[in-house]
């Protein structure tokens, strides 16, 4: 039986919790949150212990795996901890807030031995697996140009409102480009250089939209594009991908199955919106399982600590251009 | 009646433009040249019109032309039709270098004929519809503009660069960087720009990505890439995305179309149910030549587009943003 902490009690703390409580060989043994009432709703919820520090579930003997769904600036630290106390770490992304910590990240990662695993989710989602096994069977001829989108819902809230303080969440591109600057890697390999722009500074609204254009060492151009509102609206996503032979493209607004119009819909009230499609088994779920079959198989899991850290790197490099309006050059 | 002649009929676009003025009760198409005198005899015949073996000739019949020639010979024809003080509509991009499209300018303005740029995409319907909604506010304050328009690779003089000035980039950039400037009022200010050849095996570049700034510092991208295959379902397409504070408007020029499942195709296509932006574009030239007003698309507004699609070829060449004057 593998034990599993959860640190971290908002949205994706949550989601992480309840798959370790249903997957099987596995048991939540513990979650940790600051707050007092949210780590009392969880206790009452999971019936598992509780701790107020990260710090202290880390500590527990006996626990196996430590999973970090904290705020993003939080991660380094706990990370850390994690790996010093030999656990097995499985971390949110953005996996780090910056390139320092990205650097020390990479030198903890050389002394563990250990598996660290990065919830790079959208490696898990079918319709982006699709897409990729596509890709790489030559379906399009060669790869030239790519777009996709994410957002179109509210700018999220996070506890103590973190996604809206820059320093912690390092805004859109950060914390949402991330995932298909991620998924781009995936397919095609190491990004040569980034030139980006975001509406940050623009407006005190709470709203920011961006825009990344990357170039890959294999020629490919992308043009990543996240957006996060002020107003009511839907979370969907889009990529399309242009070759030589062909395109393929898809857009979550018209690959969702099932339609809901319901009378209370405008009394919705979401902190985090995460895309749904319904599967068997949900990406986040695949995920963890994924994660847990790594620790037992003694195996990497499928986002490594090293691939999260160079995705992470282009995004900070995406922060850096948008910030100081020049390219990049990893 | 205005009598519209036909200069240079290298871009297709002349179909649509001479079957619009035909079809305009006060508008009379007398004729066309083109330096290929074979095409400018088979388009002559298609449509029932006078092929002029002169230039010259047709400009003395003629009381406005449209100039649908190979881009790098704009400038020439929009001289010599100035030099006849006839009015102009001049296919896009205005030209390819900015020392042609300003001397194109002065031209008209010291003969006192009236240069009007093809910008089709302004007299789409569901284009002036978002103009209306701009201008009431239906955005708050502009944050950020993402702009689209990809197409099939053209072929024929489109990659020469000789007479192109440009691939897909010259081609596919103008469009969108001029509905961007009518929407909001605002110049772009700067170009960031991939481009390269890689879709197709041609010697001119076949996609990029522009990421520019307007005035205001509001982020605005275009796609101007020829990466619709021939499998598509359509040639292209047109669209924008304008993010404010009070609100987003997508738009695409081209979504009033059927969905059509044809054997004999052997593929899905989409078949345009939209108003014929050509039609109405043309409308608006002949009632200028007819009233004398002065153009609602000026030949400025075409160096300004063009302008944005050879800074974003600058700043491809250095690897860093070029700064618009």
């Amino acid at each position: 039986m593998l034990k599993v902490g959860v640190i971290g009690c908002g949205t994706m703390g949550q989601l992480h919790s309840a798959i370790f409580k249903k997957l099987p060989g596995v048991e939540l043994a513990a979650v940790a949150d600051l707050d007092d009432q949210r780590r009392q709703e969880a206790a009452d919820a999971l019936g598992v212990k509780t701790y107020r520090e990260g710090q202290e579930l880390i500590a527990d003997p006996s626990i196996d795996l430590v999973d970090i769904a904290v705020p993003t600036d939080g991660h380094a630290g706990l990370l850390d901890q994690a790996i010093k106390a030999d656990k097995h770490v499985f971390c949110e992304k953005p996996v780090v807030r910056t390139n320092a910590e990205c650097d020390l990240l990479e030198k903890l990662a050389i002394q563990t031995g250990k598996r660290i695993g990065v919830g790079h989710v959208v490696r898990f989602a079918p319709e982006y697996v699709a897409a990729r096994d596509k890709v790489l069977a030559g379906d399009i001829g060669r790869a030239a140009v790519s777009r996709t989108f994410r957002g179109g819902s509210q700018f999220p809230k996070g506890w103590q409102d973190w996604y809206a303080d820059y320093a912690r969440s390092g805004g859109v591109i950060l914390d949402l480009a991330i995932h298909d600057i991620d998924y781009l890697r995936w397919c095609f390999g190491d990004v040569a250089r980034v030139y980006a722009k975001t509406t940050q500074g623009l407006t005190e609204e709470r709203m920011e939209h961006a825009f990344i254009v990357l170039r890959f060492k294999n020629g490919v151009i992308a043009h990543v594009e996240a957006g996060w509102t002020n107003y009511p609206g839907q979370f969907y996503t889009t990529l399309e991908i242009s070759g030589s032979r062909g395109q393929l493209t898809f857009d979550t607004r018209t690959t969702a199955p099932i339609l809901y119009a319901k009378a209370d819909a405008d009394k919705q009230e979401v902190n985090v919106a995460l895309p749904e499609s319904p599967a068997l088994i949900s990406p986040y779920e695949a995920e963890l399982a994924d994660m847990v079959a790594a620790v037992r198989e003694n195996r990497d899991p499928k986002v490594t600590l090293a691939e999260a850290l160079a995705t992470t790197r282009v995004a900070l490099a995406a922060l850096e251009s948008a910030e100081t309006g020049k390219v990049v050059n990893l | 009646m205005v009598r519209i002649g036909l200069l240079g009929i290298a871009h297709l676009h002349f179909y649509s433009y001479a079957s619009a003025v035909q079809r305009l009760p006060n508008a009379e198409l007398v004729g066309l040249y083109d330096d290929d005198a074979a095409r400018a005899e088979e388009a002559a015949k298609l449509f029932s019109t006078t092929f002029y073996k002169c230039p010259e000739e047709l400009l003395k019949n003629a009381d406005a032309v449209i100039i649908c020639s190979e881009n790098s010979f704009h400038r020439k024809w929009v001289e010599l039709a100035a030099k006849h003080g006839k009015d102009i509509l001049c296919e896009k991009p205005i030209a390819t270098t900015v020392a042609d499209a300003e001397a194109m300018i002065k031209a008209c303005d010291a003969a006192g004929v009236r240069l009007q740029i093809a910008f089709p995409v302004r007299f789409s319907t569901p284009m002036r519809r978002v103009k209306a909604m701009l201008e009431q506010g239906a955005l708050g304050e502009l944050l950020a503009v993402r702009g689209t328009n990809r197409g099939r690779m053209p072929g024929g003089w489109f990659i020469d660069r000789e007479l192109a000035g440009g691939g897909a980039v010259m081609d596919h950039t103008v469009h969108v960087v001029d509905v961007v400037r009518w929407f909001t009022g605002r110049e772009v200010v700067s170009v960031y720009a991939e481009v390269d050849s890689m879709i197709h095996d041609i010697d001119i570049d076949d996609c990029g990505m522009l990421c520019m700034e307007l005035e205001g510092g509001v982020p605005f991208t275009q796609d101007p890439s020829w990466s619709r295959p021939s499998s598509y379902h359509t040639w292209g397409d047109v669209t924008l995305q304008l993010v404010g504070t009070k609100g987003t408007i997508s738009v695409d020029a081209l979504a009033q179309s059927l969905t059509v499942y044809s054997n004999a195709e052997g593929k899905m296509v989409t078949h345009p149910f939209t108003e014929d932006m050509d039609l109405e574009l043309i409308k608006d030239f002949v009632e200028m030549v007819e009233t004398k007003r002065s153009p609602s698309i000026t030949g400025f507004d075409g160096l300004q587009a063009m302008a944005v699609a050879l800074a974003a070829y600058e700043s491809a060449k250095q690897g860093k943003p070029v700064t618009l004057r």
